[in-house]
C-alpha cells in the first residue's frame, strides 16, 4: 500500500469515527469533537486528492580543487558559488532587474580588471562607486557590500578567484585566472597584488 | 508446584488489570530514553554538530513542526485575545455596557494558563532546535543575538503588564483607575506586538535574508531584522491573530452555548458568539490585502521563490488555501444569516431573497477561485483539452480571476454584515434616502469596476496587472468599506428600532458553525505556515545556509495536510484544557448559588418579537 492511499484509509477512519461519535454519543462537547475530526479529516482527505508532488533537493556539490583543470571549470565553479555560497545574488542581478538593491553585474568582468575586482571583494569599502541610477545627488547603494573573505560568507582565495573567473567569462571576456593559482590544501594561498583598477 | 504456580498467575492477573497502567509507563520511559537514543549516536564523533534527530519520535524535523506549530498558534492565541479583550473592555467602558467589560475579563482570564503553556512550548521548541540544529542556531544567535536580549526584556515587560491588568482588574473599575487599566491594557498589547515582530524577524531572514557586513552586533542584528518581507509578515500575523483570536472566542461561545442550561448564559453566549464572530469577520477582511502584500514582497525580493509558492510545487496549496477560505467566509457568512433570521423576528421573509442572492455569488466565486490553473488529466484528457488548461474553465484559473473573486466575495461579506447591523431598524434622519443610494451606488459602482478590472487583467502585461489593476481592486474594495462603514453608523445613530435583538434563539447548527470557522482558521495558519516554510526549499536560510540533513526536501502535500490536521486538533484540545482549567472555579461558584435560572422543559428563553429583558418579566 502506498503512502498516499494509506494516510487516504486513515482519513476514511477519522471521518468514520466522528460520524460514529455524531450518531451516537449524547454529550455535547464530545459531539463537538466528533464535528471537528470530521472536517480535519475531510480537508486531510481533499490534500490527498490533489496532485502530490515532494520537493526533492538538489545534489550537494563540493568545491574540489583537483578537479580543476582549465579555465572554463574554474567559472564553472565561480559560477554556482556566485548563486549559492557567496550570495552574490541576494544583490547583484546580471541584466537589469527592478528587485536588484545593488549594480548590475552584467559585462562587468569587461569593465574592472582582475585586482579591482578582487579588492571590490575583500575590501569593499576602499573605493566606492556611488548610485547614478537616481536623479539629484548620486547616493549610495541600498545595501552595503560586505567582506566576502570574511564571516558570515567567508569565502576562500580560490573560492574568490573562481567567482572572477565566472564574471569575466559571462562577460565575454579571457579569463585571466589560471589554474594553476588554485591553492592545494597543504599549500600556501597566492597573495594577489594590489592595484586599483579603472 | 501450585504454589509455584500461583505467582505468574498473579502477576498475569496484575498486568491484566493495570495494563493501560504499565503500557503507559513502558511508553513513557521509552519516550524519555529515545532522546538518549538520538544523543548517543552523536557521542561517538568529535566533529562539530550540524544535526542531530531522534528518529524513534518520528525524526527532529517532524517534532520540530508538531512543537513549533503548537507554540505558534498559541502565541496567536494569546497575542490576539488581549486585542480582542482590550478592544471590548473599551466598548464596555464607552458603552457603560457591562457585559463588554464581562467578556474582556472572561478572556483575559484565560491569558494567565494560555501565556504560561505558550512560554512552555517556546521552551521546548528552543531547546530542541539548540539540540537538533546547532549550526543554524549558531548562525543565527551570532546574527541575532542582541535581538533575543530584547525579546527577553520584552517578555519580563509584558509578564509584568498582564500580571497587573488581570490581577487589577476588579481593583481599578472606577473612574481614573479604569482609565490606568485601560493603559495597561494598550501598554499589554504594544509588548504583545513588539514580542511578535521580533522572532519574526529571525523566521524572515531565513526566508528573506540580506547581506550582513562587518559593523557592531547592534548594527548586524538591525541590518538583517529589516529584511525585505518582515514588515509585510508582521503585518500579516497581527491581523491573523486578530481573526484568530475572534473566532476562538467565537468557537467557546459556541460549544457553551450547546451545553448551557440557562436562559442567562444562553443569551449571554449567543450575544459572545455574535461579537467573537464579528471581530473574526473584521479582521477578516483586510486580511487578504496583507496576504497578497507579502506575495508581492516575495516576488520583488526572489522572483525564483515567488514562482516555487505560486507556479510551482507549492502551486495547489493555494487550491486548499482557496477550499479553507471559501469555507471560512461561507461559515461566517452563513452564521450572520442565521442571526438576521432568528434573533431578528420578521426578518426572515424580508431578507430572504438578498441572502440567496448572496450565497449564489459567493459559490460562483468560490468555483473561480478553487479552479487550477492547469487540471489534473489523464493523457487523453488532456490530448483532448489541447493542454492541462481546460478550453473554458481555463480562464479561471490565472490570477487576474482569483483577484477579482476575493475582492466580490469581501464585498459580499460586508454587505452580510452591513445587512444584519440595520435589520430591524428604521432610519428617521431625513437625508436616508439620499443617504441609502449613494451606499448602493457606490458598491454597485465598485463591484462593475473591480469585474472591469479584472477582465481588462487578461489582455495587458501582468507587471501592469500585478502593480496597478490589483492594487486598484483592492483600493476600491477597501473604499467601499471605508465609506459605507461610517455612513451606516451616522445613519443609525437617529434609527428607531423596529425590532428588538431577541439573544439566544439560535439553533444549534449556529454553534457548530462557530466551532467550523475557527477550525478553518487554525488549518489555515498551519497550511500557510507549512508554504512559508517549503518555499525557502532545501535551504535553512534561503541562498545562505543549505539544509544538508536528511530531512532537506518539502514533503508532499498530503503528507503535509495529515501533519496540519494533526497540529489542529491538539491545538484544539490545548485550548478546551485552557478554557476548562480557566473556568473551573466559575463552574464552582455557579454550583454554589444552585440551579436558580434553569430553563423550565419546553420553554423558548425568549419569545418572537420580544426580548430577554421582556421573558425575565414574564417568568416572574
Amino acid at each position: 500500500m502506498s503512502e498516499v492511499a494509506l494516510l487516504q484509509l486513515i482519513g476514511l477512519c477519522v471521518v468514520g469515527v466522528g460520524v460514529a461519535i455524531l450518531l451516537f454519543i449524547q454529550a455535547r462537547f464530545v459531539r463537538v469533537v466528533g464535528f471537528v475530526i470530521i472536517l480535519l479529516g475531510i480537508f486531510a482527505l481533499i490534500a490527498l486528492g490533489v496532485p502530490q508532488m515532494a520537493s526533492l533537493p538538489p545534489a550537494e556539490e563540493k568545491f574540489d580543487v583537483a578537479s580543476i583543470k582549465t579555465p572554463a571549470d574554474m567559472a564553472t565553479i565561480g559560477q554556482k558559488i556566485f548563486f549559492s555560497k557567496g550570495q552574490c545574488a541576494l544583490c547583484h542581478s546580471i541584466g537589469p532587474s527592478e528587485s536588484a538593491r545593488c549594480p548590475d553585474l552584467k559585462g562587468i568582468g569587461a569593465k574592472l580588471t582582475r585586482e579591482f575586482m578582487y579588492e571590490s571583494l575583500t575590501q569593499p569599502q576602499a573605493y566606492i562607486y556611488l548610485d547614478y541610477r537616481h536623479e539629484g545627488p548620486p547616493k549610495q547603494y541600498p545595501a552595503r557590500m560586505p567582506f566576502i573573505n570574511k564571516n558570515p560568507i567567508g569565502l576562500t582565495n580560490n573560492e574568490i578567484l573562481s567567482v572572477i573567473a565566472f564574471l569575466q567569462e559571462m562577460s565575454g571576456e579571457p579569463i585571466t585566472v589560471s589554474p594553476s593559482e588554485i591553492t592545494q590544501p597543504t599549500q600556501t594561498a597566492v597573495v594577489i597584488p594590489m592595484t586599483h583598477g579603472q | 508446584m501450585r504454589i509455584h504456580g500461583e505467582h505468574p498467575r498473579r502477576l498475569l492477573s496484575l498486568l491484566r488489570g493495570r495494563g493501560s497502567s504499565i503500557a503507559g509507563l513502558l511508553s513513557l520511559i521509552g519516550l524519555l530514553l529515545a532522546p538518549a537514543l538520538g544523543l548517543a549516536q552523536e557521542a561517538t564523533s568529535t566533529a562539530a554538530v550540524a544535526y542531530r534527530d531522534i528518529p524513534q519520535l518520528g525524526g527532529s524535523r517532524n517534532i520540530i513542526w508538531v512543537i513549533a506549530q503548537q507554540h505558534l498558534l498559541l502565541a496567536g492565541f494569546v497575542l490576539g485575545v488581549p486585542i480582542f479583550a482590550w478592544v471590548c473592555e473599551i466598548v464596555g467602558w464607552k458603552t457603560g455596557e457591562k457585559r463588554y467589560d464581562k467578556l474582556a475579563k472572561e478572556f483575559t482570564k484565560l491569558l494567565t494558563s494560555a501565556y504560561a503553556t505558550t512560554a512552555l512550548f517556546g521552551g521546548i521548541l528552543l531547546f530542541l532546535l539548540i539540540g537538533f540544529y546547532p549550526k543554524l542556531m549558531t548562525y543565527l544567535t551570532d546574527i541575532f543575538f542582541p535581538s533575543f536580549v530584547v525579546y527577553c526584556v520584552l517578555f519580563l515587560l509584558e509578564t509584568v503588564t498582564l500580571y497587573l491588568y488581570w490581577y487589577g482588574w476588579d481593583t481599578m473599575q472606577g473612574g481614573g483607575m479604569k482609565v490606568l487599566h485601560l493603559f495597561l491594557g494598550f501598554l499589554l498589547n504594544v509588548f504583545a506586538f513588539f514580542i511578535m515582530i521580533v522572532p519574526n524577524s529571525w523566521a524572515t531572514f531565513q526566508a528573506s535574508p540580506v547581506v550582513i557586513t562587518e559593523g557592531s552586533s547592534l548594527a548586524r542584528a538591525w541590518a538583517a531584522t529589516w529584511n525585505p518581507t518582515w514588515w509585510p509578515v508582521n503585518v500579516h500575523r497581527l491581523i491573523a491573530n486578530v481573526v484568530l483570536g475572534g473566532f476562538i472566542c467565537g468557537a467557546y461561545a459556541g460549544v457553551r452555548y450547546l451545553s448551557v442550561t440557562t436562559a442567562e448564559e444562553r443569551d449571554h453566549y449567543d450575544w459572545m458568539g455574535y461579537v467573537g464572530n464579528f471581530i473574526g469577520v473584521f479582521g477578516m477582511l483586510p486580511l487578504p490585502f496583507a496576504g497578497y502584500w507579502l506575495m508581492r514582497e516575495v516576488y520583488q525580493y526572489n522572483q525564483q521563490m515567488g514562482i516555487t509558492l505560486m507556479g510551482g510545487f507549492l502551486s495547489w496549496l493555494f487550491i486548499l488555501q482557496a477550499v479553507l477560505i471559501g469555507a471560512l467566509f461561507l461559515g461566517a457568512n452563513y452564521y450572520f444569516w442565521l442571526g438576521i433570521t432568528h434573533r431578528i423576528p420578521g426578518a426572515e421573509a424580508k431578507y430572504r431573497k438578498p441572502i440567496m442572492a448572496m450565497l449564489i455569488i459567493l459559490l460562483l466565486c468560490l468555483g473561480v477561485w478553487m479552479t487550477p490553473h492547469s487540471l489534473v488529466a489523464s493523457l487523453e484528457e488532456a490530448r483532448k483539452m489541447g493542454g492541462t488548461h481546460h478550453p473554458l474553465l481555463g480562464v479561471f484559473g490565472v490570477m487576474s480571476a482569483k483577484m477579482t473573486v476575493v475582492n466580490l466575495m469581501i464585498l459580499v461579506t460586508f454587505m452580510s454584515f452591513v445587512i444584519y447591523w440595520r435589520a430591524g431598524k428604521q432610519e428617521t434622519a431625513t437625508w436616508a434616502k439620499i443617504a441609502k443610494t449613494v451606499m448602493g451606488g457606490v458598491l454597485g459602482i465598485a463591484a462593475i469596476v473591480v469585474i472591469v478590472l479584472g477582465v481588462w487583467g487578461y489582455f495587458v502585461p501582468a507587471i501592469v496587472r500585478i502593480n496597478y489593476f490589483s492594487v486598484a481592486q483592492v483600493l476600491i474594495t477597501l473604499f467601499v468599506m471605508l465609506t459605507i462603514t461610517p455612513l451606516t453608523a451616522v445613519l443609525l445613530r437617529s434609527a428607531r428600532t423596529t425590532t428588538e435583538m431577541v439573544w439566544g434563539r439560535m439553533p444549534p447548527r449556529a454553534g457548530y458553525a462557530l466551532v467550523m470557522n475557527a477550525v478553518m482558521v487554525i488549518l489555515l495558519m498551519t497550511l500557510m505556515g507549512y508554504a512559508r516554510s517549503s518555499s525557502r526549499v532545501h535551504w535553512h536560510i534561503y541562498g545562505v545556509m543549505r539544509d544538508s540533513s536528511q530531512y532537506a526536501y518539502s514533503p508532499a502535500l498530503g503528507y503535509a495536510a495529515a501533519f496540519m490536521s494533526l497540529n489542529t486538533f491538539m491545538f484544539c484540545m490545548l485550548v478546551a484544557f485552557i478554557f476548562w482549567v480557566a473556568t473551573m472555579g466559575d463552574k464552582g461558584k455557579a454550583m454554589d448559588s444552585g440551579a436558580k435560572g434553569k430553563v423550565p422543559a419546553g420553554a423558548f428563553p425568549a419569545m418572537a418579537g420580544g426580548s430577554a429583558a421582556l421573558d425575565d418579566k414574564r417568568e416572574l
